[in-house]
C-alpha cells in the first residue's frame, strides 16, 4: 500500500511541481481536463460502442415513433414499452466501463484532496491535532507527547479523551511551516506532516496504521509504531475558485472532466 | 467657424461642470453614540483621553440634557424619534401588563401566529406571528432614506426588529439571545459547594463526568413548531483530562481545546426546530475557570447568529451575514458584557473585565470596518462599553473603567480621522452620564408603610418578584421598573380600586411624601424631585406610562426588587451587589455628554436635538412630532 500510494502521490507532486508557475486554477483545470479525456478514451476501449451506438439509435427511434403517433394509443404503448428496454439495455451496457473507472477514478481524488481540497493551517489561527489509540488510555500513564517544528507552538497540554481513546493538542503556527509533528508514544516516535501558511500545496491528511484505511487516507506512509490508531490535523477546507465561481473543488473537477469530455467526443469518435 | 467655437467651449464648460458635481464629497455625518459617558468622568480624565480631548478642544463639549427617566432605551428612543418619551411610548427597560402587574419587557414584543395547522406533536404556523418593536415615531433614518441619502446605523438600542428601509443596520440593545431573554448564561459544574440552580440572568447546570467525559445540554429557543414549544437543545461533549488543567469541546463537528482561564472562540450550536427541515443556529463562547477538582465552565447567551440569524436583525436581512465574513462572528446579543455572571460571582472581576475588553476590541475592529467602508452620508455607531463597566467600576475602580475609556478614546480618534480625510461632521455624544448606586430603594416597601399599598399579611415581606402576597382590593399604588409609580386605576388595573377622578390628589400625596423620605441610616434626602408625565412630556402617547416618575439622588435607586414587582423588608437597603453604578435618578443629577468637531450654538443641547441635528446636516425636513434643534 506504501509502495502504491508512494508511486501516485510522487507523479502528482511532479505534476504539481511542472505547473506551479502558472495559477493553481489553471494546473487544476489541465489535470481535470486531462482526466476527462483519459475516461472517455478508456470508455471507448472497454465499451462496446457499436451495441451503444446501435442502443441510443433505438432509444431516438422510439422517441420519435412517441411522437409521431400521438393519436395511437396501441403504437404509444408499444413504444413506451420498446423505449423503456433499450433505456435499460443502453444503461446495462454503460455500467460494465463506469464500474471499471469508478475505482482508478476515486482513488484520484482522494490523492487529488491533499492538493486541492484542504488548505495549509492559517498563520496565526489554532488548530487541533489528535492521535487515536488502538487501546484504551491509561489514565495513570504519562499522556503522548508532542514535539511540533520551530514555527509551530504547542498551547496546551496533551489532553486525553479517555472514551474516544484520543489525544488531542492545540497548536498554532507562528510562520510558514513545512515540517514534522513528532509524537512520543510508549517511547517510540511517530512523525506527522505539517503544512502551513500562504500557497496552494500538498496537504496531507490523516495518517493511518491499517492498509485499507491507507486506501482513503493515502498521503503519508502507514503508521508502523503499535499501538497508534490515527493521527490526524485539522486543516481548513479549501475551496476551487474558478470564473468567479468558488465551489468543492470535486465539484468543479467533474464538471471540467465532463465538458473535455463532451468537446472532445467527437474528434475521439466516443459514442455514449 | 465662431459657432463651432463657441459649441465647443460650451461643451467642455458642462462636461467641467458636471466632472465637479459628481466628485464633491457628499455631505458626511459621522455619530458615535456612547452609551454612558458622563461628563464629569471626562473632565476630570482628559488628559488620559487625547482624542476626546483634542475634540473639544477643535470643536465643543457640552452637558447633553437626557430623558426623564435617564435610562438607555427611553433616551435612545428620544434619539431615534426626536420625540420625549411621551411621543416615542417607552418609560423604563420595563413596562406592566395593567391586567395582572406582571413585568414585560418595554421594547418589543412577540406575537404567535394567527393561524397554525397541528400534526401531532408538531404546530405549523400559516400566517401571521413574528416580533415587533414597540416603540413609536419615524427613525430619523427613515428620513435620510426618503430623501436617498445613505446611512448606516450599528448597534442602535431599541432597533429590533431593525426599521425596515434602504439604511443598512444592525440591532442593538434590546436584541434577545436564542432564548429570547437579554441573555441567559449557563454556568456548569460538578462542585458539590455549589447549591444554586437558578439564578439572575442564568442557571447552573450541575453535571456529572463519567470517564472524563460530560454532556452539557445547550439551551436553544422553545420550539415554535412543537404544541408543547418545548426548547430544543443542542449537545456540547466536554472530554475531561484525568491530570492537565484542560478540555476538549465537541459540537456539530467543532472541536476546540481550552486550558484552565481560557475564552473559546465563538462555537456554532444547531438547534433542529424540524428535523430535516428547519434548524436555528446559535453562537456562544466558553470560558474554562476550573478543570481540578471540580469542573467550572461558563457558558455565554447563545447569541443568534449573524451568519444566519432567524430573527431579523439587520437591514438588508443579509447584512448581518456580510459583516460576519468581512469580520468573523460577532456579539449580537444586545448587551453583550457578561455582567450577570460577574454579578452572581461566576466569573471575577479580572475574568468579567477580559471578556469586556474583548467585547470592545470587536466593537473597534467593526467600527473600523465602518470607517473604512464609509464614503458618504450618515454613519452612526453605538458603544456599550462604557455603560456596561461603569455599572460594575464606577466610583470604586476608576482606572480599570479609564482603560475602557480609554478603549472608546481610541475609536473616536479612527472617526476622528476619517472626518478630517473627508469634511466630514464629527458628533460624539452619550444618553446619560454615571453616579454612585450606594443605597437600594424599596418602592413598594415604602408604599406599604405609607399606607399605599397593602399586602394579605404585614409578615409577608419577601424578594419575591410578580406582587405574589399584594392585596390588590386595597392597594392604590405600585411600583414596577426602575423609576416609575402607578396608581391601581379602576378600569385600567385589573384589580384597580382608585377612581381616576382620585388619581391627581393620590398622586400629589405621593409624590409630597416621596420628597420628605428620609434615608434612617443617614438623613438624607433620598428623592431629589417626581416627574408627572403629562407635565413634562410633549407627547400625549401615555398609555403605557408610569402616573409618576420617581429621580432620586445621587446615590439612590430603586432596588431591583422593586423593578419586577417585589416587597422586601425594609424601605431603604445598602447596595452590596457588584452593580455599583447607575443612571436612574433625577434626570438633572445625570446628563449625557456631547462633543462635536464643529462648534455647539445651541444652549442647553438634549437628546431630541441630536436628530434635528443630523437632518440639518443634509437639509432633510424634521418629522412634524420631533421636537428638538439643530446644536452645530
Amino acid at each position: 500500500m506504501n509502495v502504491f500510494n508512494s508511486v501516485i502521490n510522487s507523479l502528482l507532486s511532479a505534476y504539481s511541481a511542472m505547473v506551479s508557475w502558472a495559477p493553481a486554477a489553471a494546473g487544476f483545470a489541465v489535470i481535470a481536463a486531462l482526466t476527462g479525456v483519459v475516461m472517455l478514451l478508456v470508455f471507448r476501449k472497454l465499451s462496446d460502442q457499436e451495441r451503444i451506438g446501435a442502443a441510443k439509435r433505438k432509444v431516438q427511434a422510439h422517441l420519435l415513433e412517441l411522437r409521431i403517433f400521438r393519436d395511437e394509443p396501441a403504437v404509444m404503448w408499444r413504444a413506451q414499452g420498446a423505449l423503456m428496454k433499450h433505456n435499460l439495455r443502453y444503461l446495462g451496457l454503460m455500467l460494465q466501463p463506469a464500474l471499471v473507472l469508478a475505482l482508478p477514478i476515486t482513488l484520484l481524488l482522494v490523492h487529488l484532496d491533499a492538493f486541492y481540497g484542504r488548505a495549509p493551517l492559517e498563520i496565526g489561527q489554532p488548530a487541533i491535532v489528535t492521535l487515536a489509540m488502538k487501546r484504551p488510555l491509561d489514565p495513570a500513564a504519562p499522556a503522548p507527547q508532542l514535539i511540533a517544528p520551530a514555527g509551530v507552538a504547542v498551547e496546551t497540554p496533551a489532553v486525553r479523551a479517555l472514551d474516544l481513546r484520543e489525544v488531542s493538542w492545540r497548536i498554532r503556527p507562528l510562520r510558514r511551516v513545512s515540517g514534522k509533528l513528532q509524537f512520543i508514544v510508549n517511547g517510540r516516535t511517530v512523525v506527522k506532516d505539517i503544512e502551513a501558511g500562504p500557497g496552494a500545496r500538498f496537504v496531507p491528511g490523516r495518517r493511518v496504521s491499517s492498509a485499507f484505511e491507507g486506501l482513503w487516507h493515502p498521503d503519508e506512509p502507514l503508521i508502523a509504531a503499535p499501538g497508534i490508531e490515527w493521527i490526524d490535523i485539522r486543516h481548513p477546507d479549501s475551496s476551487m475558485r474558478l470564473f468567479g465561481v468558488g465551489m468543492d473543488w470535486t465539484v468543479w473537477f467533474i464538471v471540467l472532466a465532463m465538458i473535455a469530455g463532451l468537446l472532445l467526443k467527437k474528434p475521439l469518435r466516443v459514442t455514449f | 467657424m465662431i459657432r463651432w467655437i463657441a459649441l465647443a467651449s460650451l461643451s467642455l464648460a458642462l462636461a467641467a461642470c458636471s466632472r465637479e458635481t459628481t466628485e464633491a464629497a457628499p455631505r458626511s455625518v459621522i455619530v458615535l453614540g456612547v452609551d454612558g459617558m458622563d461628563p464629569q468622568f471626562l473632565e476630570a480624565h482628559w488628559d488620559a483621553l487625547p482624542n476626546l480631548d483634542k475634540l473639544r478642544r477643535e470643536g465643543g463639549f457640552e452637558r447633553l440634557g437626557t430623558t426623564v427617566p435617564p435610562q438607555s432605551p427611553v433616551a435612545w428612543s428620544t434619539v431615534i424619534t426626536g420625540m420625549d418619551p411621551g411621543g416615542t411610548g417607552i418609560f423604563d427597560f420595563i413596562r406592566r401588563d395593567p391586567k395582572t402587574y406582571m413585568p414585560l419587557s418595554s421594547m418589543a414584543e412577540t406575537t404567535p401566529p394567527t393561524h397554525t395547522l397541528a400534526i401531532g406533536p408538531y404546530t405549523i404556523p400559516l400566517s401571521g406571528g413574528g416580533v415587533r418593536t414597540l416603540r413609536a415615531g419615524t427613525a430619523f433614518w427613515q428620513l435620510l432614506s426618503d430623501a436617498h441619502i445613505p446611512s448606516t446605523i450599528i448597534r442602535m438600542p431599541v432597533n429590533f426588529p431593525p426599521v425596515e428601509c434602504e439604511a443598512q443596520s444592525l440591532a442593538g440593545m434590546g436584541t434577545p439571545d436564542m432564548q429570547g431573554s437579554f441573555g441567559t448564561f449557563t454556568f456548569f459544574t460538578n462542585d458539590p459547594e455549589e447549591k444554586r440552580t437558578q439564578v439572575a440572568g442564568g442557571v447552573v447546570a450541575h453535571v456529572k463526568i463519567t470517564n472524563g467525559r460530560v454532556v452539557l445540554p445547550v439551551d436553544g429557543p422553545a420550539n415554535g413548531f412543537r404544541r408543547d414549544h418545548a426548547v430544543v437543545k443542542a449537545v456540547l461533549t466536554a472530554y475531561i483530562d484525568p491530570t492537565a488543567p484542560a478540555a476538549r469541546f465537541d459540537i456539530d463537528g467543532q472541536e476546540i481545546l481550552l486550558k484552565q482561564g481560557e475564552w473559546s472562540d465563538w462555537l456554532t450550536a444547531n438547534f433542529r426546530l424540524l428535523p430535516g427541515i428547519k434548524t436555528d443556529t446559535g453562537i456562544f463562547r466558553l470560558y474554562l475557570q476550573q478543570v481540578h477538582p471540580y469542573l467550572r465552565l461558563y457558558m455565554s447567551p447563545v447569541n443568534i447568529d449573524p451568519d444566519d440569524p432567524d430573527l431579523p436583525i439587520s437591514t438588508p436581512a443579509n447584512y448581518s451575514r456580510t459583516l460576519a465574513q468581512a469580520l468573523g462572528r460577532y456579539y449580537t446579543q444586545g448587551i453583550p458584557e457578561e455582567s450577570g455572571a460577574y454579578r452572581e460571582g461566576f466569573l471575577t472581576r479580572a475574568e468579567y473585565l477580559e471578556q469586556s475588553h474583548k467585547v470592545l476590541s470587536d466593537s473597534l475592529r467593526m467600527l473600523k470596518y465602518q470607517l473604512d467602508n464609509f464614503h458618504g452620508g450618515l454613519l452612526f455607531y453605538y458603544f456599550s462599553s462604557i455603560d456596561q463597566n461603569s455599572h460594575m467600576l464606577w466610583g470604586k475602580y476608576d482606572s480599570d473603567l479609564l482603560d475602557i475609556y480609554r478603549g472608546v478614546d481610541k475609536g473616536v480618534g479612527e472617526a476622528m480621522q476619517k472626518a478630517d480625510r473627508t469634511g466630514a461632521t464629527l458628533i460624539v455624544m452619550s444618553d446619560h452620564g454615571f453616579a454612585s448606586f450606594k443605597r437600594a430603594v424599596h418602592l413598594n416597601t415604602w408604599l406599604m408603610r405609607e399606607g399605599f399599598l397593602t399586602l394579605d399579611n404585614p409578615e409577608n415581606t419577601s424578594d419575591q418578584a410578580g406582587f405574589p402576597h399584594v392585596d390588590w382590593s386595597k392597594t392604590q399604588a405600585y411600583a414596577i421598573g426602575l423609576n416609575g409609580i402607578y396608581v391601581n386605576q379602576d378600569g385600567r388595573e385589573g384589580s384597580g380600586v382608585v377612581s381616576p377622578a382620585d388619581k391627581q390628589a393620590l398622586l400629589d400625596r405621593i409624590a409630597q411624601r416621596l420628597l420628605a423620605l428620609r434615608d434612617p441610616k443617614n438623613g438624607e434626602q433620598v428623592v431629589d424631585r417626581v416627574y408627572f408625565p403629562d407635565k413634562v412630556f410633549r407627547g400625549r402617547n401615555l398609555k403605557e406610562s408610569p402616573d409618576l416618575f420617581v429621580g432620586f439622588r445621587r446615590g439612590y435607586r430603586a432596588s431591583w426588587q422593586t423593578a419586577l414587582g417585589a416587597v422586601p423588608k425594609d424601605i431603604i437597603d445598602d447596595n452590596t451587589d457588584a452593580w455599583i453604578g447607575d443612571h436612574c435618578m433625577a434626570t438633572d443629577e445625570v446628563p449625557g455628554s456631547l462633543l462635536s468637531n464643529r462648534r455647539l450654538v445651541l444652549a442647553d443641547p438634549h437628546l431630541y436635538d441630536i436628530p434635528a441635528t443630523i437632518l440639518k446636516a443634509f437639509g432633510v425636513a424634521k418629522d412634524r412630532e420631533m421636537i428638538g434643534h439643530s446644536v452645530l
